[in-house]
């Protein structure tokens, strides 16, 4: 993968290995506060969700502000470490720019919905926003699950 | 009729369907006939130009002794844009299909009052000026053809006009989708092409339409490559013919053009989306493909929760330190992440066994790691914190982490929220 057509100021190698270095270290950290050996199930899916939430963030973090979907994520999780000790309510979704629904009839209906609930922080964008940020979400979900994959390996063989 | 003959010759039909429009006698030896129909040749660009150079510039200078033309010329001329337009395709003179790749050295200029009595069908002398022989404009020709030959299903795509449709206008010309009707300058030579077409009766207005068609491609790009790099005063977007005029089709074209930009280049990201058109298909793709990732990286996660317990501290330590020395040793630098995943497919087949045979690199890269879990997995962890409340403790890793979003890059807006938290 290479950034031809959008400038990108991180090239795919760069972004792995910076989020190579984040994740590991939040590994660490959940390694630290963790018994070793947790074997019930419920620890380990609790765990597994961490590592996920960890990876998520990593990756959110190399990326920085610049993009609205780490950024967004970034505030998801904040929010949701400040209601961890409360009940975590349902938030309702309300448009802030309704005058925005004008420019596309069809975005709240269809596939582009679907996308904008996959794509974090997609939610108010207009349809061309939606799409660059679709485009840099998938080329750092890429390069994430590579270096996840190779961490995996890398652990696994002992 | 000399203009029957048109039909039947090839390429003499067009040195003298001209001829008659012109009223005058191009040279042949100026206009070589078999020009148009050399596919293979590869100077077929400096042919067209000399040629449309010869076509377009003698009209010049007899311009004020040229007989209003009947309604065959527009055939000829159809038939002229055709020839180029194929001949143009054949070769694959325009690997890339867009307007805005095009160099166009000259700025080109019209007057604007000329398309606009165009569909009217006056007659207005335009100042002659040089042709412009750039490799654009048989791109543009290649462009003009395409409108000629597929002037049903245009006016069909034309007509329709709404979101329903956007395969046919989008597959059917991709010069078509990257249009946009930006008006700027136009090379007057060119206005000379219209011109000679203005006197064409009212049954052939759409070859006039589609010739301004295309030649506001010429403008469109020109003013597209004018807009993306300096800063202009504000974009001047002209209605096609067949439809609505008014600002809001417009500007809603102009905004699904940039729309369908964008899922071109979507198409590269996401694998396997080359053949496949059409926003709704592409859509479909790109969800698809996302939510795969996303479950590969919950997959994942669940696998490194389950073998992350026996790793060591200093596992960090050593990826930093020894995977980056054996990477100055190797002929590329890649990085270990790089070398490793590969020979990884895509669909989740993480083999242990794919790793070790990837080649010299990988396993410099590996060994001292693997020394080093090998030796670290023996001895106990050395530190092991206290078992404290889920939310510290994510509190902890969220703030480690977090801290170092905010050390190593500059949130903007972002940032006023984070101070709060910490």
């Amino acid at each position: 993968m290479s950034p031809s057509q959008q400038p990108t100021s991180t090239n795919p190698s760069s972004l792995k290995n910076q989020f190579a270095h984040r994740f590991i270290r939040a590994l660490k950290t959940l390694n630290h506060t963790k018994t070793g050996a947790a074997h019930d199930h419920n620890q380990m899916y609790r765990r597994s969700i961490r590592v996920k939430i960890a990876s998520y963030t990593a990756m959110a973090s190399v990326v920085g502000s610049r993009r609205a979907w780490s950024r967004a994520v970034l505030w998801k999780i904040i929010k949701r470490s400040r209601n961890q000790g409360l009940l975590l309510r349902k938030r309702k979704r309300r448009n802030p720019n309704p005058k925005r629904e004008d420019f596309n009839p069809f975005r709240n209906s269809g596939q582009e919905l679907k996308l904008r609930k996959l794509v974090p922080g997609a939610e108010t964008m207009d349809s061309w926003c939606l799409m660059g940020e679709t485009a840099d979400y998938i080329k750092c979900l890429v390069a994430q699950v590579e270096v996840m994959k190779t961490l995996v390996d890398l652990y696994s063989i002992t | 009729m000399e203009k029957d003959k048109t039909f039947t010759s090839e390429g003499n039909g067009i040195s003298q369907a001209w001829n008659p429009i012109l009223g005058m006698g191009i040279q042949d030896s100026e206009l070589n006939r078999n020009c148009f129909f050399n596919p293979n040749c590869e100077d077929q660009r400096d042919l067209f130009e000399s040629a449309l150079s010869s076509i377009v510039s003698s009209p010049v200078s007899s311009h004020p002794g040229i007989p209003i033309p009947g309604s065959a010329d527009c055939i000829v001329l159809r038939e002229l844009i055709g020839r180029l337009g194929s001949i143009c395709n054949s070769s694959e003179i325009s690997p890339h299909n867009s307007c805005y790749n095009t160099p166009l050295n000259s700025p080109p200029n019209l007057n604007l009052s000329i398309t606009d009595h165009q569909i009217q069908g006056n007659y207005h002398p335009i100042p002659p000026a040089p042709f412009p022989t750039d490799p654009g404009f048989v791109e543009r020709a290649a462009r003009f053809s395409n409108f000629g030959g597929k002037n049903e299903s245009f006016k069909a795509a034309g007509l329709g006009d709404s979101m329903e449709e956007p395969s046919v206008s989008e597959t059917g010309t991709k010069e078509k989708s990257t249009n946009r009707r930006k008006r700027k300058v136009v090379p007057k030579g060119k206005g000379k092409e219209t011109q000679s077409s203005t006197t064409i009766s009212a049954k052939d207005d759409k070859v006039v339409a589609e010739v301004e068609k295309g030649e506001s491609d010429a403008k469109r790009s020109k003013s597209n490559e004018k807009s993306t790099e300096p800063p202009k005063d504000y974009i001047h977007v002209r209605a096609r013919r067949g439809q609505a005029t008014d600002s809001h089709s417009l500007a809603e074209r102009v905004r699904r053009e940039k729309i369908s930009e964008r899922m071109k280049f979507l198409q590269d990201l996401v694998p396997g989306c080359n053949k496949v058109t059409g926003k709704a298909v592409m859509l479909d793709e790109i969800i698809n493909y996302v939510q795969s990732l996303q479950r590969q990286v919950e997959f994942l996660s669940m696998k490194l929760a389950t073998v992350n317990p026996r790793m060591d501290v200093n596992m960090e330590a050593l990826l930093s330190k020894d995977m980056f020395r054996p990477l100055v040793s190797l002929p590329n630098n890649v990085s270990p992440f790089d070398a490793s995943v590969q020979p990884f497919p895509y669909g989740l087949q993480s083999q242990i066994n794919g790793m070790i045979p990837d080649g010299p690199e990988n396993q410099i890269s590996m060994n001292p790691l693997m020394a080093a879990m090998h030796r670290n997995s023996i001895t106990k962890p050395p530190h092991i914190d206290g078992f404290g409340e889920a939310s510290t403790l994510w509190e902890n890793d969220l703030q480690s982490v977090v801290k170092m979003a905010i050390g190593q890059d500059q949130p903007q807006g972002f940032h006023g929220q984070m101070k709060v938290e910490l």
